[in-house]
């Protein structure tokens, strides 16, 4: 990996990693592709306070690393950390401190929007008055009030997104894990979005978020990981991959990093 | 949004029994926001039976009234050299308690008795019923010569009109045969009672409650296992292959609890999916029955002292128990499915390995007994018939609970495995059902 050392914010790394991946390895049966080596020893750290991107094109294995880290897959070989617990070991701990959000928002069609954060909230250990409270507040912040009540099934993509990032938010988790959050919404669910996750860093939570939009990339991380066919190839700011790279351009970063991997790869 | 740090203090663990029943109830909630569940788990028990009886009763007066107004065509023939009885016709013609002259100017059951034209052997009184013609018979009634030979009656069994005039035919000669019988009697100076040496009446002296139980006790039971898998049918399928659908896999496996409390919750909703349609089957089955049991009282001659409370109290801890043995398996295998369509056509052919033990146990004759007690489905089924006929046996019940509750275990344990395969709930393709074996032995405990 042309791993580089993050220049910026030297006080970020006296707190411990958000984040922590080592060797991270996933190799699943697909019934037609036969085995398949989606993750091949990954390498990642995020801390509080940052916002990380993983850069990669379909199939790049951005999706199955952020299953990992959110407990929903297990790795073949290799550790990770969230929030400093190990998510092998203490998967439900784990969970509980992450928010998780994907282009799919997967909210429960059948549900309301008040039912929907009242159901995580009591999951969350919430009841009573907090649990009402916590559940107001949220539609308060998220201007859901017109809303609320009606069922998730039938929201706009837009109510839809506001209610997903509610749930996700819903008990202050310190890491963020964002699949895609932009694919599929419109510009000003897409500025939102980008909003919400610049508030989450100015908030202390650790953002790792997985695009294949390089403009997205560039605008919001502060450093940039880029992975092709389950390797990280390159992780640091945009300025430290664009020294590595001698490229100006993302778009053009990402293609000589790609390509300098499929070289290597032939080489050896 | 700024942290808020109330909110990470006021969150806790909850214990595993609590998530669970979280997790069921949100899962019940949703699934009786499903138009399918609601109507084959609660519509259809309410208003089937209503419906179905009322359809019938409806029908069998269509049916009857249909009957009742149609007329028959009786043709009356006699063998060269047979005695030609002047009564005969007149019997035909005449309705049995109604006077004859009613009769004929009467609508209903109406006869026209069509006398042939000079005497006729066997064969052509047969080839008049089967000929031709505006004025053929539907039945024909042929007297032969020979002395003390019986009188024959030629009738087409696949003709519903020939099928009635043969009916109307017996109810209307048997007045008549009594009183020849009677008048032969007198003619010879005997009496009519010496014609009937030996008669025999019979009397039912089973309690009428146990009429009803006894008729009962063949259809509830199997109506108890097949709305069991019926109300467990769907739940099943949506709580698994519906959530692929639907996209929220991905949510429920993000739960901050641990995920055999998700995985029991989904059973658990749909094993209460499945006991409200059995109750309400089982209800609504008994109401109605008994509601037309009162009715009829009278012209069946048999009374109904209602719902058999008891035994189907008796009954609700086992049928509990049978249903989450149904559930865990229906949820299991409906897991394996990468959609909703094919969800419900893997659990097609499941459903027959209740139905087909179900029906074997509701065979007459079959009664429980220890070894019975240990077969699954049957074992419920057996174990409710002898409730609703009244027997107490006590140490079979004990073998019925006991097993079923082993059964429901390793269902529901086989079933936590079968959802818990890794990906398993984000799989959009049908698991083959020979891989399931490889899968069992290779997923891991529940995370």
């Amino acid at each position: 990996m042309s791993s580089i050392e993050p220049l910026t914010d030297a006080l970020m790394r006296d707190a411990p990693a958000s984040i922590e991946a080592r060797g991270l390895a996933k190799v699943y049966a697909d019934p037609r592709r036969g085995t398949v080596s989606a993750l091949q020893g990954l390498d990642l750290d995020c801390w509080p306070g940052e916002i990380y991107g993983l850069l990669g094109p379909n199939g790049a294995g951005k999706t199955t690393t952020l299953r990992i880290l959110a407990t929903i897959l297990a790795p073949t070989s290799g550790t990770a950390r969230v929030d400093g617990v190990d998510v092998q070991a203490d998967p439900l701990e784990a969970r509980r401190r992450i928010g998780y959000l994907s282009s799919t928002t997967g909210l429960y069609p059948r549900l309301s929007a008040r039912e929907t954060l009242e159901y995580f909230a009591r999951l969350h250990g919430f009841e009573g008055a907090a649990l009402r409270a916590r559940v107001d507040e949220l539609i308060e912040i998220f201007d859901m009030r017109p809303f609320a009540d009606g069922r998730c099934g039938a929201l706009s993509t837009g109510q839809r997104q506001k209610v997903s990032i509610a749930r996700a938010v819903l008990h202050d988790p310190p890491v963020l894990i964002l699949d895609e959050p932009t694919t599929g919404l419109d510009i000003l669910a897409s500025s939102a979005m980008i909003d919400f996750i610049e508030s989450r860093r100015a908030a202390g939570a650790c953002v790792l978020f997985s695009t294949h939009i390089l403009s997205e990339a560039e605008r919001l991380c502060d450093r940039i990981g880029v992975i092709h066919q389950g390797r990280l190839l390159a992780s640091g700011t945009y300025a430290e991959l664009a020294e590595l790279t001698g490229k100006r351009w993302l778009e053009e970063i990402f293609r000589a990093l790609v390509r300098g991997a499929a070289d290597r790869k032939g080489e050896a | 949004m700024n942290r808020t740090a109330p909110a990470r203090a006021a969150a806790r663990r909850l214990p595993l029994w609590k998530a669970t029943l979280l997790v069921a109830l949100q899962e019940l909630r949703g699934s009786f926001r499903d138009q399918q569940t609601v109507v084959y788990a609660v519509l259809v028990p309410i208003f089937l039976y209503p419906l179905i009886f009322w359809l019938l009763i409806q029908g069998s007066l269509v049916i009857r009234g249909r009957a009742e107004r149609t007329e028959v065509r009786i043709g009356v023939a006699f063998e060269a050299g047979a005695e030609p009885r002047a009564e005969l016709v007149p019997a035909l013609a005449a309705r049995p308690g109604v006077a004859p002259s009613a009769a004929a100017s009467g609508e209903l059951e109406r006869v026209e008795p069509v006398q042939a034209s000079g005497t006729l052997p066997e064969h052509a009184a047969r080839a008049w019923l089967a000929s031709a013609g505006a004025r053929t018979p539907d039945a024909v009634l042929w007297l032969p010569a020979g002395e003390g030979e019986p009188a024959r009656l030629f009738y087409d069994s696949t003709r519903r009109r020939s099928r009635l005039a043969k009916e109307r035919v017996s109810e209307r000669l048997e007045p008549l045969t009594r009183r020849l019988r009677e008048d032969a009697a007198r003619a010879s100076g005997g009496s009519p009672l010496d014609l009937v040496p030996f008669e025999v009446q019979e009397a039912n002296v089973a309690p009428e409650r146990d009429l009803v139980a006894y008729a009962l006790s063949f259809l509830l039971p199997m109506l108890l296992v097949v709305m069991c898998v019926l109300g467990a049918f769907f739940p099943a399928v949506d709580l698994t292959a519906g959530e692929k659908e639907r996209s929220t896999a991905e949510t429920t496996l993000l739960l901050p609890i641990p995920r055999l409390a998700v995985h029991q919750g989904k059973i658990l909703a749909v094993c209460a999916a499945a006991v409200l349609a059995t109750a309400l089957n089982l209800a609504a089955l008994g109401l109605t029955a008994g509601h037309l049991m009162g009715m009829l009282r009278e012209s069946l001659g048999v009374g109904f002292s209602g719902l058999p409370v008891l035994a189907l109290l008796s009954v609700a801890p086992l049928a509990l128990l049978f249903a989450f043995f149904v559930s865990a398996v229906l949820t299991g295998i409906a897991s394996l499915a990468g959609s909703f369509k094919e969800g419900q056509a893997m659990l097609g052919p499941v459903q027959l390995i209740f139905i087909v033990p179900a029906m074997a146990g509701a065979i007459p004759g079959v009664e429980l007994s220890m070894g019975l007690a240990c077969v699954p489905v049957v074992n419920v089924v057996l174990a409710f018939r002898a409730l609703l006929q009244g027997k107490m046996l006590f140490a079979e019940y004990a073998v019925v609970a006991l097993s079923l509750c082993v059964y429901a275990l390793i269902a529901v344990r086989l079933a936590v495995r079968l959802l818990s395969r890794e990906g398993a709930p984000l799989a959009s393709e049908t698991v083959p059902l020979w891989r399931v074996l490889a899968q069992l032995r290779s997923s891991g405990g529940s995370r």
